[in-house]
């Protein structure tokens, strides 16, 4: 979902522009500096691949489809800072030639799919494929890392949305953002895990061979990782346990109030009881939906763990062996 | 054909004055009405000026309004608070001008080729490598779509037009895609490597 014109507020925006434009300056430099004249043509190619396969649409029901967002594979193929450079080329091209995010916007954009997707999410996948080892590692670790880059994301996304207002206006945005992008972020998991795993049984070279490693190669220090991704997984865990901060009634209610199906449009909107008669019904929504919010984080964590070690499981009795006839030619 | 027609402004001149526009309708302070219907004014005499097919600018727009209204409805209470609108006159603000700058940009892409669009971010200062990923970017676009067509077909002749592919299908479609860009790509650098490619673009612009 790319944010479009003008629902950021001028701080926000100025703002992740700058750290957008930092970040990609970064990134820029990360990639030149390790690739030689192949780097832009691969990343080219990749950004029109991410691209075209935005465009197979997954049916979830009737009249609901979602799609491959490819921050995280982007990031397992090329490495995290191509990765977040091919995301700023699809940006790019979504903006200026079909106006699918705003301008002004762009920046934020490129925060929250680019460096918060693209480059958090590969810093929880790297500490994973280690631990694991192998292609179940890959498999694992970047299926874990497309649910919390989705999950970040969201969460980045509320924090410029509500940037600059109130508190409970900002949790509204989150646990909103939340309960979608829980939904949202169990598909990219399993699509970007389908792709993978298809990837890895039938081209493997494509993801551990010569080439792919050349991009990817990139003594990082032992720490570094493990800290991002901690930070990574204890944030998301955060996005789902803030609503139950709020102490304001609940966004459906609060949108009702304002479109005044609900009664007393007058009355100032947070505060407590403007309608006394019907309190308990809706202070009863609002805790559920608070527990929805948990419950989604928890079962979305739940289902994308077990799916993850399900499909992995293809990897386990073949994959050493694999190795070591690797090895023996 | 005349040469003031806007088609044939400098690609510069067109981006920076959409970028402007836009700058102009989001730094506008909520509830400015009359100067957004200025604005919408001089908008509207660009984009009849033009020729730009106004049916098509609207469906676009209308294309992109439910995704707009639910963000609005999230943001309008900031805008609302900080304003001292309504709320539903700052929801109302919010998706007005997000309609205008929106317009803007979608004018000013019918009217610019993206080689021209390329051509004119290079110039103002867009950093090299990200210039010629996108140039690439562009180039294989259609490629990789074309590709995408004719596994679909080919996908629906083996299939008698069956609908509703499982997951594992269409992922398997997107590996394969994936396989054949990445050969594509590794065919084509070497191509160019044996013409010479050294990693800097050069265009006959330059």
């Amino acid at each position: 979902m790319h944010i479009p014109d003008v629902l950021l507020s001028g701080g926000a925006a100025a703002a992740t522009a700058a750290v957008g434009a930092a970040g990609l300056a970064h990134a820029l430099r990360r990639v030149d500096r390790r690739h030689g004249p192949r780097t832009t043509s691969l990343m080219g190619m990749t950004a029109a691949f991410v691209f075209a396969a935005q465009m197979v649409n997954f049916p979830v029901g009737p009249g609901v489809s979602g799609h491959l967002l490819g921050g995280v594979l982007a990031a397992v193929l090329l490495g995290p800072w191509a990765g977040a450079v091919v995301i700023a080329a699809v940006l790019i091209v979504q903006c200026f030639l079909f106006q699918d995010g705003g301008v002004t916007a762009l920046g934020a954009n490129f925060v929250n799919m680019g460096l918060v997707g693209a480059v958090g999410g590969y810093a929880v996948y790297e500490p994973i494929r280690r631990a694991l080892g192998g292609r179940r590692g890959i498999l694992i670790g970047s299926m874990v890392a497309a649910w919390f880059s989705v999950l970040l994301a969201a969460g980045a996304f509320s924090i410029e949305l509500g940037a600059g207002g109130r508190r409970e206006d900002f949790l509204r945005i989150l646990s909103w953002m939340a309960l979608v992008h829980a939904v949202i972020g169990v598909g990219e998991a399993l699509i970007t895990g389908l792709v993978v795993r298809f990837v890895l049984t039938t081209r493997p070279e494509l993801i551990e061979g010569p080439g792919a490693v050349e991009v990817e190669a990139e003594p990082s220090p032992g720490w570094a990782s493990p800290v991002v991704a901690g930070l990574a997984v204890a944030l998301a865990v955060a996005v789902f346990a803030a609503p139950f901060a709020a102490s304001s009634p609940d966004g459906l209610e609060f949108v009702g109030e304002k479109f005044g199906f609900l009664p007393d449009e007058e009355a100032p909107p947070l505060v407590a009881s403007p309608m006394a008669g019907y309190e308990a019904p809706l202070g009863d929504l609002g805790r559920v939906k608070k527990l929805a919010t948990a419950a989604a984080g928890l079962i979305g964590t739940l289902t994308v763990f077990g799916f993850a070690w399900g499909m992995a499981r293809v990897f386990a009795a073949g994959d050493v062996k694999r190795e070591a006839l690797v090895d023996a030619v | 054909m005349p040469s003031d027609r806007p088609w044939r402004l400098d690609a510069r001149v067109k981006l920076a004055g959409a970028v402007g526009f836009v700058l102009a309708v989001v730094l506008a302070p909520p509830g400015s009405w009359r100067y957004l219907g200025v604005l919408a004014l001089a908008l509207a005499a660009a984009v009849v000026a033009s020729g730009v097919s106004i049916p098509r600018l609207l469906a676009r727009w209308l294309g992109f309004l439910v995704l707009v209204g639910f963000l609005a409805a999230l943001a309008a209470g900031r805008v609302a608070e900080s304003s001292g609108l309504s709320w539903r006159l700052a929801a109302l603000d919010l998706v007005l001008r997000n309609g205008l700058a929106l317009m803007a940009m979608t004018a000013m892409a019918q009217v610019t080729p993206w080689t021209e669009m390329l051509w004119a971010m290079r110039r103002l200062g867009m950093p090299p490598a990200l210039a010629a990923t996108l140039g690439f970017m562009y180039r294989y676009l259609f490629v990789l779509h074309d590709e995408l067509t004719r596994m679909t077909v080919a996908r629906r002749a083996r299939s008698f037009g069956r609908r509703g592919l499982g997951f594992g299908a269409l992922a398997s479609l997107i590996g394969v895609l994936l396989g054949r860009a990445l050969d594509r790509e590794e065919r084509v650098f070497a191509a160019m490597t044996a013409r010479g490619w050294d990693g800097v673009p050069r265009t006959l612009d330059d």
